[in-house]
């Protein structure tokens, strides 16, 4: 773990117990990096801000809810963001429905399997990305850093959205057999 | 634990890429809620993508997003509230030590939005009673926090609502001491604005018949804050 990743730890710790200047030490630390998550999903810059507020409220409500074992505190506020701005993103382009967000978010049990996850982090999607035909893992890689839709991914590879969406199943199998249990 | 069907499994993996169309996404939050393996199968997804993110760049963003987050996990900013709250304070006359403990007591938030917080400084003549009232017409509940000398043996203080040219409305008896909460009934939350309210002294529990009977002690005109 990097040393910034224990500063990250620690501080989502004490703001579990409603300690205000560790909120803003998070923010200062991470807030940059969940704006450019937020911006790049969303596309739109007073959106990625009004967004960005919502995730530091939801940290705010739920950091009792991060466990160390199951992700580096760097994935969990990663996983906040993205998990918030996608709602809002499907939300716009399933026609102005509402998101309907998971208002707690879930909080796991630490195992030893969840923990070997950890360790294993940043290692092996690389090598099994590498190991995808360069199409796919492309396709992989823009829904995931560019929140696109089937719709969007169908269009850009000009195969039909069914295929589109064959492909992408079939594409994530293999990378979780590639990454194996943990 | 078992093993979740490679369906599951290429499922989990959407919702965490996000490619799920709004419907199935919803589908898949409820499931994380209910299904332990498929919620440990997310996890892991999570885990494993994660490291997707390191390519987007870090972007400052711009001082209001930070001021937008304090509002509304700590429920006002709390410099900027206490200076408007200090510069009412010190424009508003007799203002009372009890209305000061008052809005102390309201602790968090402070002042909510503006514009939402109604208030009424009570005074008697002599000086020897007090009472401040705070109503919030947002969650249409008033705070009132009694001072100063208490009422007779076996009688109490009564608060009442007047609005324009209707009789007076019981609030409620007020406690002899300390604070109190009251909720605000949802036909008056109209009325209130621009009410007056008042305290009789009643026999204990109350003027017997709804109406007031005993000696009016105070009154104040409902102020917005």
């Amino acid at each position: 773990m990097s040393a910034q990743g224990e500063d990250l730890g620690a501080l989502l710790a004490r703001v579990a117990l409603k300690e205000r200047a560790a909120f803003s030490a998070l923010y200062s630390a991470h807030g940059a990096k969940l704006f450019g998550i937020c911006l790049r999903l969303l596309q739109d810059r007073t959106e990625a801000e009004d967004a960005l507020q919502d995730v530091f409220v939801k940290i705010w409500m739920n950091a009792d809810r991060y466990v160390p074992e199951v992700a580096s505190p760097a994935a969990w506020l990663n996983t906040v963001a993205r998990n918030l701005c996608i709602d809002r993103l499907r939300a716009r382009k399933g026609g102005g429905v509402e998101a309907e967000v998971l208002e707690a978010l879930p909080s796991l049990e630490p195992t030893p399997e969840a923990e070997a996850i950890r360790a294993s982090e940043g290692r092996r999607i690389d090598d099994c990305m590498g190991k995808l035909e360069g199409v796919r893992a492309e396709a992989v890689r823009r829904a995931y850093v560019e929140g696109e839709s089937y719709l969007e991914l169908a269009e850009r590879f000009e195969v039909p959205l069914n295929t589109m969406r064959s492909w992408l199943r079939r594409s994530l199998i293999s990378l979780r057999e590639c990454l194996g249990d943990a | 634990m078992r093993d979740l069907p490679p369906d599951d499994i290429a499922l989990a993996g959407e919702y965490v890429l996000g490619t799920l169309p709004l419907n199935e996404r919803q589908a898949a939050a409820r499931r994380i809620a209910i299904d332990a393996d498929f919620a440990r199968e997310v996890a892991r997804w999570e885990a494993h993508l994660d490291p997707l993110a390191a390519e987007v760049t870090p972007v400052s963003p711009p001082r209001r997003v930070w001021e937008g987050i304090e509002t509304r996990a700590y429920g006002a900013p709390p410099a900027r509230a206490a200076s408007g709250l200090w510069r009412w304070l010190a424009g508003a006359s007799a203002v009372s030590a009890v209305f000061l403990g008052a809005i102390l007591w309201l602790g968090e938030p402070l002042m909510p939005a503006q514009g939402q917080m109604w208030v009424s400084d009570m005074v008697s003549d002599d000086g020897a009673v007090r009472l401040a009232a705070l109503y919030n017409e947002k969650t249409g509940e008033m705070r009132v926090s009694m001072g100063g000398k208490a009422p007779a043996q076996g009688r109490d203080f009564e608060l009442w609502l007047i609005a324009g040219e209707d009789p007076p409305v019981s609030l409620g008896v007020m406690p002899r001491r300390g604070q109190a909460a009251m909720p605000i009934p949802a036909d008056l939350r109209d009325v209130i604005a621009n009410a007056t309210l008042a305290i009789t002294e009643e026999p204990r529990g109350g003027a017997p018949e709804g109406v007031a009977t005993g000696p009016l002690v105070a009154k104040a005109e409902l102020r917005r804050i």
